[in-house]
């Protein structure tokens, strides 16, 4: 082997493992923690687009759209569609008007749930099935939908969507069909039937009997509005807020935008798994590189002697530093890639391996490289020639 | 005609912790073109650190060294790392060739550092280990040599991007006498053939004897420049 370079990193073959496969780590901390997360937001977005309601009718306080508690009483809907009227029961009630322009309101119910398969989480809607379907294009394809959970017959019920029916296992190990029991809120459900497509949680059960799981309280986490016409969301918008003031009153076509704010601190988060990929990047070839040099001293002379810059000795150390890491890099993107095909399978994680995000994982392994072998590249160039060439 | 190495006053002072250890104390030498000179001279009497000083690889303390009118002592680090690549050939004791790479490898890497760039040409190389007799040893490293093929490998290092200059170290302090006399006489076949100049310091007087001129040192001077018995039968 003629390379220099090529042949210092054959020389040593178990060390040149261990760094490449650390600088590996990074590369996969990096890419699978930024899939994982961009996945499951890329996936909770579609989910959300393929809701028809023109509006989302959210209780006061911080709009958030991962799994508020039942916050909101369901009776509004009734509100909402009807008006209110002072009754005996509630005589000092302020009575407002039915909004003009509703086709419907549905309340849901929405809860966060520790996944089965035991990673990360997964949501569960609690849903007034007849008014549900009306405000989003939801499609039973196989079995039925679901009743209003009143009855003992029909409580635990739920339906899944297709992905989990088709990548989920049931109580006893088995693919999810019609009829299979699966674990929600901490109770067996009884799967009715199987819909088209995701629309948000991928399980949904019926909203009292979430109610009842929850606490008994008759409420729901937000209203689905649906106008007769898209045409008029700004104008039911403006006498939701008017008639309404103190909820939050949002148009569905926000709530993309909405999802950036939710992103913010998740963002946070993946800079911080960056910067510890680059870290161990960079701590690992800064400790290879380092034992390198002070086991290459003598050879370090020889390049002096034969009259090799310092340029060119640091030159060779880095050179050879970015090889380690981009072989790093090339196994850690293989084993994200096998983690991806493994986690998908075995779990309802998806993950994305965006090609920007990817490209940011190669430089974070490439830059990492390059730099912790910089103090080790310019030590050997700074090595006194006669002592190098005598040291043993 | 201009020598092709001279040194004046040469003084190398060694700071040892408190205490100054002169190595060097005002060596004075001129060197021809073309020349072979040993060194010789009892251990410590600062054959290495000459040696060393010459090729650019220490600094004097003071006094001059001109190899082909340029003051290597009046330069910096950098700019006595580019003369010895373009001037100087060195040979070691210890051969010191790149383990892990061929001998046509080590060859290659010297033309590296020499021009910069990979040269494909190999003709150059097979040239060189064919006048040092090992061209079926190109793609051998060398713990599959001899002590005396590593040397010849190192000498044909030395000599591929034809320095002005070349210092050798010993260069047969590591091997039998077998070996010794091989590349002796390689060494010498380089200076007569190629005019090639060869500064070697040696403890071994036969080796010293095939050179044209023997230099004694004792404690950091030059005492003493003779014509070999060699050189001197070689005339007459």
């Amino acid at each position: 082997m003629d390379s220099l370079i090529a042949a210092n990193i054959s020389q040593r073959p178990m060390r040149t493992a261990i760094s490449i496969t650390g600088v590996a780590l990074g590369v996969i901390l990096v890419t699978l923690f930024v899939g994982l997360s961009r996945g499951m937001m890329r996936d909770a977005a579609e989910r959300q687009a393929n809701v028809d309601a023109e509006i989302r009718f959210l209780p006061s306080g911080n709009v958030s759209l991962a799994g508020n508690p039942l916050m909101l009483p369901s009776r509004y809907a009734g509100a909402l569609l009807r008006g209110v009227r002072p009754t005996a029961e509630d005589p000092d009630i302020e009575p407002k008007p039915a909004i003009e322009g509703l086709a419907e309101v549905s309340p849901v119910g929405e809860y966060v749930q520790g996944s089965v398969a035991g990673i990360g989480f997964e949501m569960v809607d609690g849903l007034d099935y007849p008014s549900f379907t009306s405000t989003t294009h939801l499609t039973i394809t196989r079995g039925r939908g679901l009743k209003d959970g009143l009855t003992p017959e029909t409580e635990y019920e739920a339906i899944v969507d297709h992905y989990y029916a088709d990548s989920g296992k049931d109580i006893d190990g088995q693919p999810v069909h019609v009829g299979s029991r699966i674990t929600v809120l901490g109770h067996t459900f009884t799967v009715v039937g199987v819909y088209e497509p995701s629309v948000l949680a991928r399980v949904k059960i019926p909203l009292h009997t979430m109610q009842q799981l929850l606490g008994g309280v008759e409420n729901c986490t937000y209203l689905l509005v649906k106008c007769e016409r898209p045409e008029l969301a700004d104008k039911v918008l403006q006498d939701l807020r008017h008639y309404y003031p103190g909820n939050n009153v949002i148009l569905t076509a926000d709530i993309p935008a909405l999802y950036s704010q939710t992103l913010a601190p998740v963002e946070i988060f993946l800079k911080v798994v960056i910067g510890l990929g680059l870290i161990i990047s960079v701590l690992v070839i800064l400790l290879a590189m380092y034992t390198t040099i002070i086991e290459r001293t003598r050879e370090i002379g020889i390049l002096k002697s034969l009259g090799a810059s310092r340029g060119f000795i640091v030159m060779t150390i880095e050179k050879e530093a970015a090889m380690i890491s981009a072989l790093g890099v090339v196994l850690g993107f293989g084993v994200a890639l096998i983690g991806k095909l493994a986690i998908e399978a075995n779990t309802r994680l998806m993950i994305d391996l965006e090609p920007r995000w990817l490209l940011i994982a190669a430089l974070v392994g490439l830059f990492g490289g390059v730099l912790g072998a910089i103090y080790p590249a310019l030590r050997a160039a700074n090595l006194d020639p006669v002592e190098a060439i005598s040291y043993d | 005609m201009n020598p092709v190495l001279e040194t004046i006053d040469l003084q190398m002072i060694y700071h040892v912790g408190k205490v100054d250890v002169p190595a060097l104390r005002g060596a004075t030498l001129q060197v021809e073109p073309g020349e072979y000179v040993a060194i010789m001279g009892p251990s410590g009497c600062g054959k290495s650190t000459f040696l060393h000083i010459v090729g650019g690889m220490l600094k004097p303390t003071s006094g001059r060294v001109m190899i082909e009118g340029e003051d290597l002592t009046a330069m910096t680090d950098a700019q006595r790392t580019d003369l010895r690549r373009r001037k100087i050939g060195f040979v070691f004791q210890r051969f010191n060739l790149f383990p892990t790479l061929t001998a046509e490898g080590n060859l290659k890497l010297a033309e590296r550092i020499y021009s910069g760039k990979d040269n494909r040409d190999s003709a150059r190389r097979r040239e060189v280990l064919k006048v040092l007799g090992l061209e079926d040893k190109m793609d051998h490293k060398p713990l599959e040599l001899s002590g005396g093929e590593q040397q010849r490998v190192a000498i044909a290092r030395a000599v591929i991007n034809r320095p002005a200059i070349i210092l050798a170290d010993e260069p047969t302090g590591n091997l039998d006498t077998e070996n010794s006399d091989v590349v002796l006489t390689m060494m010498q076949q380089l200076n007569k053939e190629f005019r090639q100049t060869i500064i070697m310091i040696t403890h071994n007087a036969e080796a010293a004897a095939r050179a044209d001129r023997i230099i004694e040192m004792r404690d950091g001077h030059v005492v003493r420049s003779t014509v070999s018995s060699e050189a001197i039968q070689g005339r007459l």
